[in-house]
């Protein structure tokens, strides 16, 4: 029973982060339709930042990780992504194929290629016992903090102007703009917002891991890609729900193979993903207005 | 992106209608034959690029002809090679990497050929299963679901021991492609792709590359010839990952995942990825640069000591032109377009 | 007779895409408070006209002018702000948000949070089924009421220069004539219309001035009362010019 217990809350635990890391690629495909591969390496600089700032305090790490995070984000957009604002989906997708491997190579250049220890946070790794069941502190705090940042972001979505705007902008960027919202302003709010997420997700990975290395965002992001996908790709309650299921599944199956198919069992979640998208390729939760281009 | 301009020459021929296939192939004939007559050092690299010129050809015949990029070709290129590598290897050799294999397998020893069109073979028969589902998804969709089958590729093949090794090396292969079995292969790939690309089903899936709705409209099966574009694609990738694995006589899944794959999108991008001539042309491109690169990391000597550039500069120059290609020329060198006849009309 | 400064005036305008030439070469001006109509058949070039002066597509020549002020070099976020709002075809509603989310949308460039919840009240008292569906999303808003709503959300950003484009298309009859009878209460508010319209027999009893367009070009234009008597309504209509477009080709 405890051990049934221990593996829902490790699927769900696993499952937030990758909801988390799907919803970061979520908005930024929601108003810009680009599907952003340096997603991950935002993840990967954060994680460095954290590096490179250890032994200061923990609030100081935790901000320099949103602040790397929040501005190659930022940067990116303007740099790369903003020109081609119009471009059909294919050349924003090779575009964000190129980024990511543009700053993933560039990373490796200056801090080599091989993995570095950190002990970031290694209280969270304490076990505590709820209703008599050991958790692990992490995998609560994971839960908690995909949680607050989940409820933050609807929040954000729904009750402010900007938020407004952006879903407007996500469901007819067009027709927003005619009723004067601004393009830039709302898409780097998007990337800013992604950059948070990403650094959150950053954190709670290199608690769970202790390592950092260069490949380790891309390694998230391909799997959260195919969350998205099959979450519904424009609809950011899709890609939380598919980045969710993705992970989580990927949790329960390697509790419920016979141990030699453990390592397969990607594999299998994405077998799944493709029989799924089979009978409904929309996906899950497909958004509405999202217009056939995609 | 406008499609290869062939209806024009149409009226004037055959020959300028064939030019494109002509050009292409001499120029890459008579780069191997200059290698030919370099150190073999340079010899080997050439090999290298025509093997790499198949693989961009491969990828070129999906990506540039139904306008979806696709991250997966890398993982028929793996297909091929093991399937190649398992065929043909000594048998004293299998026993020692892969004690666990089946005893069919086990004890195969096939000719050498035989074994590289079975590799392309099991490519194409993977993609072809992969396809059926995959190519009913649209544009950017179907491009994620490709870079999926790359992951899977890697974890199935990465985990695999008994059949693929897992993670270690499959030593031992015969090593049997050299310059010209490799130009040999990359001739054929390039005719391949030309006489494809020349196909009805070609031709109505780039109709539909433009505005997939109209050609559905029009009646055109767009899944169907993704399909068959996809399986071709995958088969000519195939075989350059056979020839990748018995040029280096090794197979290491490592090697068939995320940097092979930036490298081979990178060349048709760079290249160009609405023609056939881009693809060649990335190729070519590509492997200059690289043996440029190279050279500027190994640094010149002057005097008593080396500037040289560190290692990883090459990369990110190249993610870096890749970049500005897709910025400033997104079709690439070639611009889509074909090598056209010089010699004016009629 | 004093000659006032009108409203909007386009001159010469010319919309390019690429090899096509969408509009010729138009002359418009519009006085504040009127109701001008432009008609003619698909493919016009009445939409490429609109979207030019509200600046969705670049003009390849001539220019526009409100209240006196050149639009030149605009981008399309601040068009809103200059007094021009545009109910485009098709209405462009955001259907996953509701229908007050879609109003606040209009109120996008306006800065008064007081009066935009005041104008908010005013839109619901103008358009009552509006003021019922409040919270739905607006995408299970029948035709007729997405126009309405469509129209509200445009009236909201307080324009001087109400644009509408194709309103009546896919609307029942009886609908369009409730968005006409709207139309003239909205001019009474003050704010001047351009209203583009494929039916002409309906424009005629709301329009101060029509003007029929076909092929890229003004080919009639007049009061409502004289195009609809002129007989070569009809051939202007239909493009006196059409066998020219085929030239061009």
């Amino acid at each position: 029973m405890e051990h049934f217990v221990q593996t829902l809350v490790d699927a769900v635990s696993v499952g937030s982060l990758y909801a988390l890391t799907a919803l970061g690629i979520g908005l930024i495909f929601g108003v810009m339709r680009l599907i952003n591969f340096a997603h991950g390496e935002l993840i990967t600089f954060a994680a460095y930042a954290l590096l490179a700032l250890f032994g200061l305090p923990t609030p100081v790490m935790l901000f320099g990780a949103i602040v790397v995070a929040v501005a190659l984000a930022l940067i990116t957009e303007r740099a790369a992504f903003r020109p081609l604002r119009n471009a059909d989906p294919t050349t924003l997708l090779i575009s964000s194929f190129a980024v990511s491997f543009f700053l993933q190579k560039l990373l490796i250049l200056v801090v080599g290629s091989r993995l570095k220890g950190l002990d970031f946070l290694p209280t969270l790794g304490r076990q505590i016992a709820i209703m008599g069941v050991r958790l692990q502190l992490l995998q609560i705090t994971t839960i908690l903090v995909s949680a607050v940042l989940l409820v933050a972001l609807t929040w954000f979505l729904r009750s402010t102007r900007l938020g407004l705007q952006m879903r407007a902008a996500a469901e007819d960027f067009r027709m927003a703009r005619v009723l004067g919202v601004r393009a830039n302003r709302v898409i780097a709010v998007a990337f800013a917002l992604s950059g948070i997420l990403a650094a959150a997700v950053s954190c709670l990975i290199v608690v769970q891991t202790g390592v950092v290395q260069p490949r380790m965002g891309l390694q998230l992001v391909v799997i959260a890609f195919v969350g998205t996908v099959i979450g519904g790709l424009g609809s950011l309650t899709g890609a939380a729900l598919g980045g969710f299921l993705v992970g989580a599944a990927s949790i329960l199956l390697q509790a419920l193979l016979p141990p030699d198919l453990r390592v397969f069992r990607e594999a299998f979640v994405f077998v799944a993903v493709a029989l799924i998208l089979l009978f409904r390729p929309q996906g899950l939760i497909p958004a509405r207005g999202l217009k056939e281009r995609i | 992106m406008a499609p290869a301009d062939v209806t024009k020459a149409h009226d004037y021929g055959i020959l300028p209608r064939l030019w494109p296939l002509v050009a292409l192939l001499a120029i890459v004939a008579l780069i191997a034959l200059s290698a030919s007559f370099a150190p073999i050092v340079l010899q080997r690299r050439a090999t290298q690029g025509l093997i790499n010129l198949v693989a961009v050809v491969g990828l070129y015949v999906f990506v540039g002809n139904s306008g979806v990029l696709s991250f997966g070709n890398v993982a028929f290129m793996a297909v091929g090679a093991y399937v190649s590598a398992l065929l043909t290897m000594k048998p004293t050799a299998k026993a020692v990497f892969l004690p666990d294999l089946p005893g069919l397998i086990a004890h195969a020893e096939w000719p050498t050929l035989a074994g590289g069109l079975a590799g392309g073979s099991a490519a194409a028969v993977v993609a072809f299963l992969v396809g059926l589902p995959l190519m009913r998804l649209s544009g950017v969709s179907a491009s994620i679901a490709t870079f999926a089958v790359l992951v899977v590729a890697y974890i199935v093949l990465g985990n695999w021991t008994a059949v693929t090794g897992g993670q270690n090396s499959l030593m031992g292969l015969p090593a049997y492609v050299d310059l010209w079995t490799a130009l040999g292969w990359a001739l054929a790939a390039i005719v391949i792709a030309f006489v494809y690309q020349e196909t009805r089903s070609a031709l109505q899936l780039r109709a539909s590359r433009e505005d997939e709705a109209a050609a559905q409209a029009a009646g055109v099966n767009v899944v169907r010839h993704r399909l068959i574009a996809f399986v071709i694609s995958a088969l000519l990738s195939g075989i350059a990952g056979v020839l990748l694995a018995h040029f280096l006589g090794i197979v290491r899944v490592e090697n068939f995942y995320l940097d092979l794959t930036f490298l081979i999108v990178a060349m048709l991008i760079i290249g160009g990825r609405g023609s056939l001539t881009g693809a060649v042309a990335g190729a070519v491109v590509i492997a200059v640069l690289t043996e440029l690169l190279r050279q500027i990391e190994i640094g010149f000597q002057i005097g008593q000591t080396t500037i040289g550039a560190p290692p990883g500069v090459g990369d990110v120059i190249l993610a870096l032109i890749m970049l500005l290609i897709i910025l400033f020329r997104p079709n690439g060198l070639a611009g889509g377009r074909e090598l056209t006849w010089p010699f004016g009309r009629g | 007779m004093t000659k006032r400064v009108p409203l909007l005036c386009v001159s010469g305008l010319v919309v390019r895409y690429g090899a096509v030439t969408a509009v010729r070469g138009v002359d418009l001006a519009i006085g504040e408070g009127e109701i001008v109509s432009i008609v003619g058949p698909n493919g016009a070039g009445k939409t490429s006209l609109v979207s030019a002066v509200a600046g969705m597509v670049a003009l390849t020549a001539g220019s526009v002018a409100f209240a006196g002020e050149p639009l030149a070099g605009i981008a399309l976020e601040d068009v809103v702000s200059q007094g021009i709002a545009l109910v485009p075809e098709g209405r462009h509603i955001f259907a996953s948000l509701t229908v007050t989310e879609n109003l606040l949308l209009g109120a996008t460039v306006r800065g008064d949070a007081d009066g935009v919840r005041a104008d908010l009240d005013r839109s619901f008292d103008m358009f009552p089924i509006l003021g019922a569906r409040r919270r739905q999303p607006a995408g299970q808003l029948s035709g007729g009421e997405q126009q309405q709503l469509a129209i509200a959300r445009a009236l909201i950003s307080r324009p001087r220069l109400l644009m509408l484009d194709e309103p009546s298309l896919g609307l029942a009859p009886a609908v369009v004539d409730r968005v006409y009878v709207l139309l003239r209460t909205v001019r009474e508010g003050g704010v001047t219309i351009l209203l583009i319209e494929q039916n002409a027999e309906r424009v005629f009893g709301l329009a101060d001035h029509v003007h029929v367009m076909s092929g890229g070009e003004f080919g009639l234009s007049g009061t409502a009362a004289e195009i609809k008597a002129d007989r070569r309504f009809d051939a202007a209509y239909f493009g006196v010019h059409m066998h020219e477009t085929v030239g061009d080709r």
